[in-house]
This record gives C-alpha cells, structure tokens and sequence, in this order.
C-alpha cells in the first residue's frame, strides 16, 4: 500500500530578484511621476459627491480666485479676451472640456460671466472642479490637528 | 638614491552590490512624492449658440433659488442644503420631466450653486439649467 509523501514547502523568500523589481517600480514611478508646479490662482475648491473623473487631455483649466480674478493656463485674463483665447484652443482640441477651479467664495456673478464667454466661444463642456468629500474631510481634519 | 614614483592603479568597476539600494533609495523617494493627478469635477453642458430654446410647461419646472446670504429656496419655501435631495427625489417621483432650474444671486458664493448642483445630481436630476439672478433677489 503507498503512503502518500508530505512535501515539506520552502518558507524562504527569494531575495535575488528583489533588485530587478525595484528597477522596474523605479522605472514606472520615474516615468509617470509629474512635479506639479503652482499654476493658476490660489483657491480653495467646493466639495461634492458626485464628482467624476475627467480626461486630463481635454482640460483647459480656467481659475478664479476669492477676489474674482480670472487665469486661464497661468495667464491672468480679462473676461472679454475668454472667447478669444477659449476659441484658438478649441480648434486645436475640438472635445475641450473648461474646468472651473473656481474659489467656493468666489461671486457667482464672475463665473456666470466666464459662462457667458465660453458659450460665444462656442465651448459648451464644462466641469466644476471640487475635491472630493472624503479628501476633503481628511484634509480638513489633518489642519484640525 | 632618486625614489621611484608609485604609480597607483584606478579600480575601472563599478560596486554593484551597492546599486540596489540606491534603487530603493530612489524608489522609496518616488513613492512618497508621486501624485496621480486626477481631475475630478461635476460635468455639464451648457447650451451653444446654435441651440434652440425649448418651451417647458411651468408645473415642469423646479426652481431652486440660491441667495447672496447663503440662503435656499425651492420654489420660495427656505429649505436647507441637505433637503433638497429628497424634495427633488420626490418631485422627480411625481414627475419624471421635471426641470430643475437653479437660479443663484450674482453675489451668492460660487460653492453655494456647488453645493445645489451636487445634491441634484445625487437625486438623479438629469434636466438642469444654470440661470443668474435678476434684480436684487431678496427672498
């Protein structure tokens, strides 16, 4: 009659290996990694649940500040040069969506005029930048500490 | 006696042993600094100048009005943030054709309309427009 074998498992971890994945993690961070340099205004954003991602690709960032400050892509605008601008950038990005990384203090009344422009413009997708709320609050209670 | 110079020979290798862990140096510094930027944002879209008005019967439409304050309205009855989910949920109920209109002060906070825009979306609103109010706007 056979008896079955136990096989006794090895509880070592090959180490040798270990160097080539951290060549390879190294290179997919090196790669993916962007320095995000300060752009635009400084804002604080609204919070929201419903927020959903967007293609970076197609973003053009419009900022306003507390103050009602206009930038778009780093350059501080008038509200009468947003068409102007908007239009160029849409020839060349026909699916351009404007994000609004508006101030939550900032008057309503400058991003219903930045609305306005964008729609001569013809650059009907938009979207509200906000931070989600769990970051948020994470963010909120970090400060409280 | 003239001394002869020693001539010292240069090692021409490179220490591996000592590479990986300047890869996990470097790795560990990318894994703390690396920010996946997401761009995250409530997505509209707003009318062009091509398109056409469209005539919506008056019991269609729910109008949330936003005020300078920080003060809410759903068709002139204050309400709060946090109510107006479950109204819109009901009036949506009743009426799945309803139109929400959200009518905000020019100098009502931009986060306020937010605040509105993300509440009618987690009601499942899907007919929303963007209206500035006229005049002085007091409730």
């Amino acid at each position: 009659m056979a008896f079955g074998q136990t096989q006794k498992a090895t509880s070592q971890i090959p180490v040798a290996s270990m160097a080539d994945i951290a060549f390879l993690l190294l290179i997919f961070f090196i790669s993916t990694t962007i320095f995000r340099m300060e752009e635009g205004l400084p804002v604080a954003l609204p919070r929201a649940e419903t927020a959903q991602r967007q293609e970076r690709e197609l973003i053009m960032h419009v900022w306003i500040d507390k103050q009602g400050h206009i930038a778009i892509n780093d350059r501080v605008v008038a509200v009468e040069d947003i068409a102007g601008v908007v239009m160029k950038v849409l020839q060349e990005k026909p699916g351009l969506i404007v994000a609004f990384n508006a101030d939550e203090r900032c008057p309503y009344s400058v991003v219903s005029d930045v609305m306005e422009e964008l729609k001569k413009a013809n650059a009907v997708r938009v979207s509200f930048t906000s931070e989600p709320e769990a970051a948020a609050n994470a963010a909120a209670d970090a400060n409280a500490e | 006696m003239k001394k002869l110079s020693v001539r010292s020979r240069l090692s021409t290798q490179l220490s591996l042993p000592s590479t990986s862990d300047i890869a996990f140096l470097l790795l560990i510094f990318f894994l703390a600094t690396t920010i996946f930027d997401l761009e995250q944002g409530i997505y509209m879209v707003l009318p062009g100048q091509q398109s056409q008005s469209v005539r919506v019967r008056r019991d269609n439409i729910t109008i949330v009005k936003a005020y300078a304050d920080g003060s809410i309205t759903i068709d002139d009855k204050a309400i709060a943030v946090s109510q107006i989910r479950t109204i819109i949920q009901g009036r949506l109920a009743r009426n799945d054709k309803t139109v929400v209109v959200i009518e905000t002060h020019p100098e009502a906070d931009y986060g306020l309309m937010v605040d509105i825009l993300d509440e009618l979306r987690l009601a499942e609103a899907r007919t929303i427009s963007l209206k500035t109010m006229l005049g002085n706007g007091v409730p």
